[in-house]
């Protein structure tokens, strides 16, 4: 479509569009084809009146040189999908708390660490589902230490994330008893439930871009990566270099857990995928390779 | 209650600054840490490269390739690669379509698939001449898979002129697959040069009526 409704909506030329998007996708891993411009241009239009760039070389040159890297951040902020809420696809954390897990601690002496990792955390509630779960349903979840990681590039989801503060439609899958017994509600406010300070401090929320190797590079003997509805942002190749970055950061027998819609086999030749009763997951083999 | 913090120093992130400059990396560079003693650091080494290619780079990664066993660098290597995505980098990956092990040819077609068409096709062009007649099947596949204005064309002179009848097959089933009437007189050519053949007539057939129902 090359016409906008109104002046401060013109879109980029297609060979400015095409660079923007390629550093994007260079520093972010999120794909931006032409068929998204409904969705880039007025965002970055937007930026640009925020820091009064002149055009888009203006533009870029402070998203490239910004020694604080700040713009880079906000910008990043806006272009990100943040859609998320408590519970989603609960299937695959009944998968966790049913079967992964126990197979996870097998031989493991009691007291030792389970790693946990929600990797594109967005505002938290896939964390504080997995937390409940371990709590509600995991019989062994005493006997082990287990940390939860949780992490996402956009820095203001994390914020929301740690203050972990929820609304109806977010809540909406939690069942009522659960609701009660890890939130409280926010002064008089007729739709807003905080999750209890326990639960928010038991989780290490952090700042990482899944395609930097050297961010990802921190995390390693994780034992189940959570990382769904995240990759269908990016394109075939980014898939692949995220799955390889999964297998180095996983303990051998490792789990990555993905959305619905997304397949292990379409990216990764280095992970074999396990049927459980509740649902697929991908194992990295205990010898790193799979049969 | 059995939710515990990570330990600092073991797997909890630093904080991060703007995407780090792998060039900027440590005591030994890119090249030399793909011979590294271990894995991480070979694999290291790759995504290095992949992020800001230095001179030499594909030498240095198709080199290791070929040597390396162990998966993930293997995968890391063959992703850098992709991201690289020059025609040298499709042609310093096609010679290992000949290798022994179907898992490495397996990667090798699919990371060629996903590189770029403009560059990928000019170095995939030279095996449609090639004396083994099971890489011309290759070069067929990942033409085929190609989106590349002139796919049809170099098809289409495979059908026509290849000696070998598999290689044909292959040609046709990927014609078949542009869903592209224009592919259809190369085909009629292709079931008169080879006319005792029960798979050519059937698979000429399937194009046929493919294309005239669609
Ligand atoms: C649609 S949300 C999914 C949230 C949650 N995992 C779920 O399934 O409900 C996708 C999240 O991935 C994050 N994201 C996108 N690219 C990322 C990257 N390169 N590294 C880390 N997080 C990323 C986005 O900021 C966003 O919060």
């Amino acid at each position: 479509m090359e016409s906008f409704s109104d002046d401060s909506d013109a879109g980029l030329p297609p060979a400015d569009y095409a660079i923007l998007c390629d550093f994007l996708r260079e520093r972010t891993g999120l794909s931006f084809t032409e068929a998204k411009r409904y969705f880039v241009d007025r965002r970055v239009a937007a930026r640009m009146a925020a820091v009064g760039a002149r055009d888009i070389r203006d533009y870029m040159n402070l998203l490239r040189f910004q020694a604080s890297g700040e713009e880079l951040q906000r910008l990043v902020n806006v272009m990100t999908v943040n859609e998320t809420y408590f519970f989603r696809e609960k299937y695959q954390f009944d998968c966790l708390v049913n079967a992964a897990l126990d197979e996870v601690v097998r031989g493991r002496p009691p007291g030792s660490r389970v790693r946990i990792w929600s990797a594109g955390c967005s505002t938290g509630e896939e964390a504080y589902s997995i937390a409940i779960m371990l709590l509600e349903h995991w019989r062994r979840v005493d006997d082990f230490e287990i940390e939860l990681h949780a992490s996402d590039i956009d820095s203001t989801v994390l914020e929301r994330a740690q203050a972990g503060i929820y609304e109806e439609r977010s809540l909406q899958g939690l069942p009522a008893h659960l609701r009660a017994k890890y939130f409280q509600k926010v002064g008089s406010a007729p739709d807003r439930w905080q999750i209890m300070e326990e639960l928010r401090d038991s989780i290490e929320f952090s700042r990482v871009n899944i395609t930097d190797p050297q961010q990802v590079r921190a995390f390693r003997g994780i034992d189940v990566i959570f990382c769904r509805n995240l990759l269908i942002y990016f394109d075939d190749i980014g898939r692949r270099e995220a799955a390889s970055m999964f297998h180095d950061a996983l303990a051998p027998n490792g789990f990555v857990c993905l959305g619905h819609s997304e397949s292990m086999s379409r990216m990764s030749s280095l992970f074999v995928p396990r049927r459980f009763p509740d649902a697929i997951l991908y194992q990295k083999p205990a010898g790193g390779t799979a049969p | 209650m059995a939710l515990v913090k990570a330990k600092k120093n073991t797997t909890t992130p630093s904080e991060p600054g703007p995407a780090a400059d792998p060039a900027a990396n440590p005591s030994t560079g890119p090249h030399t840490g793909l011979t590294d003693a271990d894995p991480a650091a070979r694999r290291q080494a790759a995504r290095a490269l992949a992020q800001s290619p230095a001179p030499g780079a594909v030498p240095a990664l198709a080199g290791r390739l070929v040597v390396e066993d162990d998966p993930g660098v293997r995968e890391a290597i063959l992703t850098a690669l992709v991201r690289i995505g020059t025609g040298e980098a499709a042609a310093a990956l096609l010679p290992l379509l000949d290798r022994e092990d179907a898992g490495l040819r397996n990667a090798v077609l699919e990371s060629v698939q996903q590189m770029p068409a403009a560059a990928a096709a000019p170095a995939v062009l030279p095996l449609l001449d090639h004396p083994d007649s099971d890489l011309r099947i290759f070069a067929v596949q990942l033409l085929g898979a190609m989106s590349h204005p002139e796919r049809l064309g170099w098809l289409s002179g495979v059908v026509e002129r290849d000696a070998h009848v598999n290689v044909c097959l292959a040609a046709a089933e990927a014609l078949a697959e542009t869903g592209d009437p224009a592919a259809l007189p190369s085909l009629e050519r292709l079931a008169l040069r080879f006319p005792g053949d029960p798979m050519v007539g059937f698979s000429v057939d399937a194009a046929r009526r493919r294309f005239q129902g669609g």
